[in-house]
C-alpha cells in the first residue's frame, strides 16, 4: 500500500477515481491501527483542501505531525506568466515566500528595508491542478499553520530564467513540496520526453503580508502598461526615485531631486500624460508622491506578460501606494512606501530608506501637527481590526513566533537617538508572548494609542497603510 | 545669452539623434559650440582625453526649422557649453516618434539645456516630455583652446575601407596588443599592424584610392610605395571606429609620419574630424 502510494506521487497526476477506491480500502486497513492515527485521519479528511491521496501519504510516512503541503501543475503558457511574476518579485527582494491558501498560490516578497512589498496571487483556476493543505499538529493544542516556505531568489530565479525558451519547450510544469526534506520540487515536462527536475530547499518562515485597502485611496489611475513603459525609458538606471504628481488635469511622472545626487550632473526629466490616456482616472486630491523606481520596473516586467492594465492607488505622500494588476486568473499587488512629505520642502528628500533615518527629527517635530490626524486614522485602523496592520506576519494571531520575523533588522539600521527607542520597544515586544503584546507592538508602530508617539518610525509610511488586506482571512477580494 | 531651436521634421530628428549618439560614444564630456549658422561638438586635446581631439560640425539649417541664438556679446556671438554627451543622446532617444523637439538654454537654479519633446500619442492629447540637461557655460578666456584644429600637412592621404570591417579587425587585435601601427601609402594601400614578442599580425587593405592632394610639391616628391606610419593606442582607434554606426559618405585618413593620424569623415552633411596622436 505504502509503496503504491509513493509511486503515485512520483508520477504525479490525480488519478482521482483510483484514489477514491484506494482510500476506501485503506480506510478499512488503517482503522485497525492505532486509535490516534485513525482519529487524525478523519479529522484531516474533513479538512478543506485535503484529498484522500494526501491523507494517505501522510499516514504512509507515519508522522505524527502532518506537514503542510502544496502541489500544483500548470501548462506551458502559464509557466511564462509564473516566471515573469518571479522575475518581477526578484526586483523587490532576494527572498520569496510560497504561500498557498484556498484563494490560490501567493508569491510574496518584502524588501529588506520594508519599503516595498510584492504579492502575486494565482487563483486555483490559473493552474491545471492545485492542491494544498495546512499542517495540523497532533499535539495537545492543534495549531494550524500554513506552508511557511521561503525560497532564496538566487535559487529559484535561474530556474525561470529563459522564459521564451521555457514557453517553447515546456509542455507542463509541476510544483510540489516535500516538507520532510524542506524542499520544493519544480518539474518541467518538456518536449521530446525530457523531464527537468529542480529541487530547491526552502526555509520555514512565515510570510509577511501587508494590509492595504486600495478602495480607500483617494487617487486611482488605471493605465496600459505600454504607456508606463514609455515613461520608464526617460529615467536612467542611476535614478533611484520617481515622482508622480497628479492634478485633475494631468499626470506628471518625473525624476525626483535628491540631495545626495549632484544636481549639476543629473538630468531632470518630466513626462506629462493627459487624462484621456488612462483607462480610469480618478483624482481626489492633488498630490505628489515619490517612490522607488526599481519596483515600478519590476511591476512593468510582469504586466508585459499579462497584458492587463496597471492600477495605481495612492493618496498623500508618506502613505504607501499600490500598483496592482487584476486579472481573472491572478492578482498582483506591489505596495511601495512613498517618501513622507516634510513641512520644509526646501530640503530635498533623500532616498527612501535613508531619508527616513535622517529626517527622523523633522518627522517628530511635524508629528505634533500631523499627529492628530495620524492618531485618529491609526486608531480607526486598530479599532477595526484586531490584527496588527504592520508588515508583520500575522497569519494567525495566535502565532506569536511570527513576531521574530518582524522588522528588527530595519530598525537596527536606524541610527540616532530617536531610532533606538522604537528598536528597544520591538525587542521588548518580541520577548513577551501573547496578544496584549501584539497590541502594544502595533500601537507602537502606529504611534497611535501609546503615549510615546513613535510616529517617526521608519515604516510609518507603510505602517499607516489602512485596512483590509488582500489575503484570505479578512479582506474582500472581489476577483475570486 | 540665449538659444532656442526647434526640429519638426522626423528625418532631421533621427539624424540629429544619430549624431548625438555618435558623439556620446566618442567623448564622455564634450563642448557644444553654438554659433549663428553652425553647431559644433568639440573635444579638445587635453591630457584627460589622452591627446585625442575631435571636431564635429553641422549646419544648423539642415536640422532646425527654427534657430535663434544670442552669444555672450555682439562681438563674440557664440556660446560654448560643456555637457555630458550621454545625457543629450539619452534625452533624444525618447524622441523617437516626436511631433516636435525644442532645445533651449535655460537657467533653472543652474544652466541647463532643456530638451522638450512633444510626443505623438494615440489619443488626442499629446504627451510632453522635458529633460533638463545640466551644462556648464565656458568662459570666453578658454575659447582659444576650443577652436577648429588646423589640418596638418599630411604625408599620406588615403580613403578608408569599410569601417565595419576595420572595426572588427581592430577589435580582435586589441586582445593581442595595445600598440597599433597604422600605415598607408599613396598607392591606395593601408596596413594595420601589431607586433608582440610572440606574434606579428598585419591586415592589408588594398586598392583604397587616394584623394587628390592639395599641394603638388609633396605629391611629386614622395614615392607612392613609401609608407607613412604612426604608432597609436589601439583603444583610441577602436573608440573612434565604434562610434561610427553607419558607413560615412566620405572617409579620409591623413597620416603625418610618426606624429598624428587624422580621420576626416562626412556623414551626409555632418563633418567629423578625429585626431589621434602618436604614442610617445
Amino acid at each position: 500500500m505504502k509503496n503504491e502510494v509513493r509511486r503515485r506521487l512520483l508520477y504525479g497526476g490525480p488519478h482521482r477515481p483510483f484514489y477514491a477506491v484506494k482510500r476506501n480500502s485503506s480506510l478499512g486497513k488503517r482503522r485497525g491501527r492505532g486509535g490516534v492515527k485513525s482519529r487524525s485521519f478523519e479529522k484531516r479528511g474533513q479538512h478543506p483542501g485535503t484529498r484522500g491521496r494526501q491523507a494517505e501519504a501522510r499516514l504512509a510516512t507515519r508522522l505524527v505531525r502532518a506537514p503542510a503541503m502544496l502541489k500544483c501543475g500548470m501548462g506551458g503558457s502559464q509557466v511564462k506568466v509564473f516566471g515573469k511574476a518571479i522575475q518581477a518579485l526578484s526586483r523587490v527582494s532576494d527572498e520569496l515566500w510560497l504561500d498557498p491558501s484556498e484563494k490560490g498560490l501567493a508569491l510574496r516578497s518584502v524588501n529588506s528595508c520594508r519599503s516595498a512589498y510584492g504579492c502575486v496571487l494565482f487563483s486555483p483556476v490559473f493552474f491545471q491542478q492545485y492542491q494544498w493543505s495546512t499542517s495540523v499538529k497532533m499535539n495537545d493544542n492543534d495549531t494550524i499553520s500554513n506552508l511557511n516556505c521561503k525560497l532564496g531568489m538566487k535559487s529559484i530565479l535561474p530556474i525561470f530564467k529563459c522564459l521564451n525558451s521555457l514557453e517553447r519547450n515546456v509542455e507542463s510544469c509541476k510544483i510540489f513540496t516535500r516538507s520532510d526534506k524542506c524542499k520544493v520540487v519544480i518539474q518541467f515536462f518538456c518536449r521530446h520526453g525530457i523531464k527537468r527536475t529542480h529541487n530547491v530547499c526552502f526555509q520555514e518562515s512565515q510570510p509577511l503580508q501587508v494590509i492595504f485597502e486600495k478602495s480607500t485611496c483617494s487617487n486611482t489611475l488605471m493605465i496600459q502598461p505600454r504607456v508606463l513603459a514609455e515613461a520608464i525609458v526617460l529615467f536612467t538606471s542611476s535614478q533611484e526615485e520617481v515622482t508622480l504628481a497628479v492634478t485633475p488635469f494631468n499626470v506628471c511622472i518625473k525624476s525626483s531631486n535628491e540631495e545626495s545626487m549632484d544636481l549639476t550632473s543629473s538630468v531632470h526629466s518630466e513626462m506629462f500624460v493627459g487624462p484621456d490616456e488612462f483607462d480610469f482616472f480618478q483624482i481626489g486630491v492633488d498630490t505628489e508622491i515619490t517612490f522607488c523606481f526599481k519596483e515600478l520596473k519590476g511591476m512593468l516586467i510582469f504586466s508585459e506578460a499579462t497584458h492587463a492594465p496597471i492600477s495605481i492607488h495612492f493618496d498623500f505622500p508618506g502613505k504607501p501606494m499600490a500598483l496592482s494588476i487584476d486579472d481573472m486568473l491572478l492578482e498582483a499587488n506591489f505596495i511601495l512606501a512613498t517618501l513622507a512629505d516634510e513641512p520644509s520642502r526646501a530640503s530635498s528628500p533623500q532616498s527612501l530608506c535613508l531619508s527616513q533615518k535622517r529626517k527622523r527629527s523633522d518627522l517628530i517635530r511635524s508629528n505634533s501637527k500631523a499627529g492628530k490626524n495620524v492618531t485618529s486614522k491609526a486608531l480607526e485602523h486598530i479599532s477595526r481590526k484586531a490584527a496588527p496592520k504592520r508588515l508583520c506576519p500575522n497569519e494567525t494571531l495566535t502565532d506569536i513566533s511570527a513576531l521574530e520575523n518582524c522588522g528588527s533588522p530595519p530598525l537596527k539600521r536606524v541610527s540616532g537617538d530617536v531610532g533606538e527607542v522604537p528598536a528597544s520597544s520591538v525587542r521588548r515586544a518580541e520577548e513577551v508572548l501573547g496578544s496584549p503584546c501584539l497590541r502594544k507592538f502595533s500601537c507602537m508602530f502606529f504611534g497611535a494609542v501609546s503615549s510615546d508617539q513613535h510616529f517617526s518610525h521608519p515604516f510609518d509610511s507603510l505602517a499607516t497603510a489602512s485596512d483590509s488586506e488582500e489575503d484570505v482571512n479578512y479582506g474582500s477580494f472581489s476577483t475570486f | 545669452m540665449k538659444f532656442r531651436a526647434k526640429i519638426v521634421d522626423a528625418a532631421c530628428l533621427n539624424h540629429f539623434t544619430r549624431v548625438s549618439n555618435m558623439i556620446a560614444k566618442l567623448a564622455k564630456i564634450c563642448t557644444l559650440r553654438i554659433s549663428p549658422d553652425k553647431l559644433n561638438f568639440i573635444l579638445s586635446d587635453k591630457l584627460a582625453s589622452g591627446g585625442v581631439s575631435m571636431w564635429c560640425e553641422l549646419e544648423q539649417e539642415n536640422f532646425f526649422s527654427e534657430f535663434q541664438m544670442e552669444g555672450i556679446s555682439a562681438a563674440n556671438n557664440e556660446i560654448y557649453l560643456e555637457l555630458t554627451s550621454e545625457n543629450l543622446s539619452r534625452a533624444l532617444k525618447t524622441a523617437q516618434n516626436a511631433r516636435a523637439l525644442k532645445i533651449k538654454l535655460t537657467n533653472k537654479h543652474y544652466p541647463c539645456l532643456t530638451v522638450s519633446i512633444e510626443l505623438l500619442s494615440v489619443s488626442s492629447s499629446s504627451r510632453i516630455v522635458t529633460h533638463d540637461i545640466p551644462v556648464k557655460v565656458i568662459p570666453r578666456r578658454l575659447w582659444k583652446d576650443l577652436q577648429e584644429p588646423t589640418v596638418p600637412d599630411s604625408d599620406v592621404s588615403i580613403y578608408l575601407p569599410v569601417l565595419k570591417t576595420m572595426k572588427s579587425v581592430v577589435e580582435k587585435m586589441k586582445n593581442i596588443s595595445n600598440h597599433l601601427i597604422i600605415e598607408a601609402n599613396l598607392n591606395g594601400e593601408l596596413n594595420l599592424k601589431i607586433e608582440t614578442e610572440l606574434v606579428c599580425v598585419t591586415t592589408h587593405f588594398k586598392d583604397l584610392g587616394n584623394p587628390p592632394l592639395a599641394s603638388e610639391n609633396a605629391s611629386q616628391a614622395r614615392n607612392p610605395e613609401q609608407m607613412a606610419e604612426v604608432h597609436i593606442d589601439i583603444r583610441k582607434l577602436l573608440q573612434f571606429l565604434a562610434g561610427q554606426q553607419a558607413n560615412p559618405t566620405k572617409a579620409v585618413c591623413n597620416i603625418v609620419n610618426n606624429k598624428i593620424v587624422h580621420f576626416d569623415l562626412l556623414h551626409e552633411d555632418v563633418s567629423l574630424q578625429y585626431f589621434i596622436p602618436a604614442l610617445s
